[in-house]
């Protein structure tokens, strides 16, 4: 369930039995209070709860939910009206939390729209505002997922998580992500249209690029399966690799300046000035355009990417380029005009 | 042509609060339309800051700032729920016939648990959300939920699972946070 709680600290160990033993419970809940169990269900309950102290101290938060939090709703002359208007609450607030991520989003999305036309990051954008977590140009954001794992979506990029029936699953709608998960006996696993990545405790990126999907692994170990069961590999620590739905590249030394913008820093070594606008695009709205002549001109340095601006002007002092701003939507980079130096 | 790296370590909470503080006002001002409401939400802001502060240290003003901002969002969302849920309590009272007419105790204790399950419910899709209230707290069958939800009564099962697992874990977690707050014996 997303939870954009963000700094929640993950349940402590000790004091809250294993989640496979809550989930019971809350079966054990479900049924009893469904009309549908017999007598032989309540028996079978009753030896659950015999069985282990792990199990009546899970039971125990089911009471204390239903005591503290039910029972005065269910006690007032007409619950059904309550539960109609917590309902009504419950949707209007997801609609607006949507809402209050999207804000600035929308601008930047109009500007592309109209300025880059064919922009290939705009589909994704869209089916992104459907998702669980997203994020607009030029926003990265970090969050907690209810099993303690830590993901930081990458400007431009949206995700589902689905804690349900026993499998932490996450589907990488478009942009990138770096995850690190928490130690849990559930897999975790990040699904593409190209294949499942299932994480064997560990720290890794996955980005959607055309057709394929890019995979680095900075800690532990992520298990590649392709869509059509056609390949399957194992990417250690410190490799990365691309696959689509039938093919898994050889893998190569997994490029850790890449893990930079999760916090916000774009770092630079040997890059093209190509591969330096590439990764900028996305954290601004405006469309980027680059002369061809200096696409190759190799860029060392570290780079702010949520001020882009300030990124282009650094650029621009050190790398012997123009920066201008024809109109508001449209940034160019060329040549430095030649003049005699003084 | 090098950017500096920012790596200064965890500032204190007064350099925090001399930095952010202003923009962050701004921010929710923006946001609320309210310049009491954002005041008082930036200054419970920096009063958790300092309550939990937060187990890393931001490495940059960008950190600090995302970090602060992801805080605020959620506590923009709380604040209008709270006002919603208070309203929604209120028009319901003013729905009861004459002879219902709790004590402000009473009052109080229901509309707490009203801000509770609201909360609790907050991170759950509208369905599972919906079969467990009807099932909870209006007393319904797992059958007659299903009728009113065009789902099996299966389903409405596991909904109503999921949502009391999602609140289970709640307070859990609220649990081991008070605890988290308490003086070292």
């Amino acid at each position: 369930m997303p939870m954009e709680t963000g700094f929640v600290p993950p349940p402590r160990h000790g004091t809250m039995p294993p989640h496979d033993v809550m989930e019971r419970a809350a079966q054990w809940y479900a049924l009893l209070i469904s009309g549908e169990a017999s007598a032989q269900d309540r028996m079978r309950w009753e030896a659950w709860l015999a069985s282990h102290a792990q199990h009546r101290l899970a039971w125990q938060y089911v009471e204390s939910v239903s005591q503290r939090v039910l029972a005065p709703l269910r006690n007032t002359p007409d619950p059904q009206l309550l539960a109609a208007k917590v309902h009504a609450v419950h949707t209007r607030m997801r609609s607006r939390r949507r809402v209050l991520a999207g804000i600035g989003t929308l601008v930047g999305v109009g500007l592309l729209g109209w300025a880059g036309g064919s922009h290939p990051r705009l589909p994704g954008l869209v089916a992104g505002w459907t998702a669980d977590y997203h994020t607009g140009t030029g926003d990265i954001r970090a969050y907690t997922l209810p099993d303690g794992s830590r993901v930081w979506l990458n400007a431009a990029s949206a995700l589902d998580a689905d804690m349900r029936d026993g499998l932490r699953r996450l589907a990488l709608v478009a942009g990138e992500i770096l995850v690190d998960t928490a130690h849990d006996a559930r897999p975790f696993v990040v699904d593409t249209p190209q294949g499942r990545m299932r994480a064997l405790g560990t720290r890794f990126t996955v980005r959607r690029e055309a057709g394929r999907t890019f995979l680095a692994v900075y800690d532990g170990a992520v298990e590649i399966r392709t869509a059509g069961d056609a390949a399957t590999q194992v990417v250690p620590a410190g490799r990365q690799a691309h696959f689509d739905a039938t093919h898994i590249s050889a893998t190569a030394p997994a490029d850790a300046a890449r893990e930079a913008w999760s916090r916000g820093e774009l770092i630079a070594w040997d890059l093209s000035l190509a591969d330096v606008v590439d990764e900028l695009r996305p954290y601004h709205a405006a469309h980027i355009s680059l002369t061809p002549e200096i696409a190759q001109r190799r860029v060392f340095g570290t780079f702010p990417l949520r001020d882009v601006d300030g990124a282009l002007a650094m650029l621009a002092d050190a790398g012997s380029v123009h920066v201008s701003r024809p109109w508001p939507w449209w940034i160019s980079i060329q040549p430095r005009p030649r003049r005699a130096r003084p | 042509m090098t950017a500096a790296p920012a790596t200064a370590c965890t500032p204190p909470i007064d350099t925090l609060y001399i930095d952010h503080h202003a923009w962050l006002r701004t921010w929710l001002q923006r946001r609320l339309g309210n310049a009491a409401d954002a005041a008082d939400l930036a200054h419970e802001a920096f009063l958790r800051l300092i309550l939990k502060p937060a187990s890393r240290g931001f490495a940059s003003t960008l950190e600090a700032r995302a970090y602060l901002r992801t805080m605020a969002q959620g506590m923009c969302v709380n604040l209008w729920r709270r006002r919603e849920i208070e309203q929604a309590w209120l028009d319901t009272l003013a729905a009861q016939p004459q002879a219902y007419a709790p004590s402000a105790e009473r009052q109080a204790m229901v509309l707490e648990a009203l801000q509770e399950i609201a909360e609790l419910l907050a991170g759950l899709p509208p369905r599972a959300a919906q079969a467990f209230l009807l099932s909870a707290v209006c007393g319904m069958t797992a059958e007659e939920v299903g009728g009113e939800l065009g789902v099996s009564s299966r389903m409405v099962r596991k909904y109503v699972a999921q949502a009391m697992l999602c609140c289970m874990q709640a307070r859990a977690m609220q649990t081991a946070g008070a605890l988290a707050h308490m003086p070292a014996p």
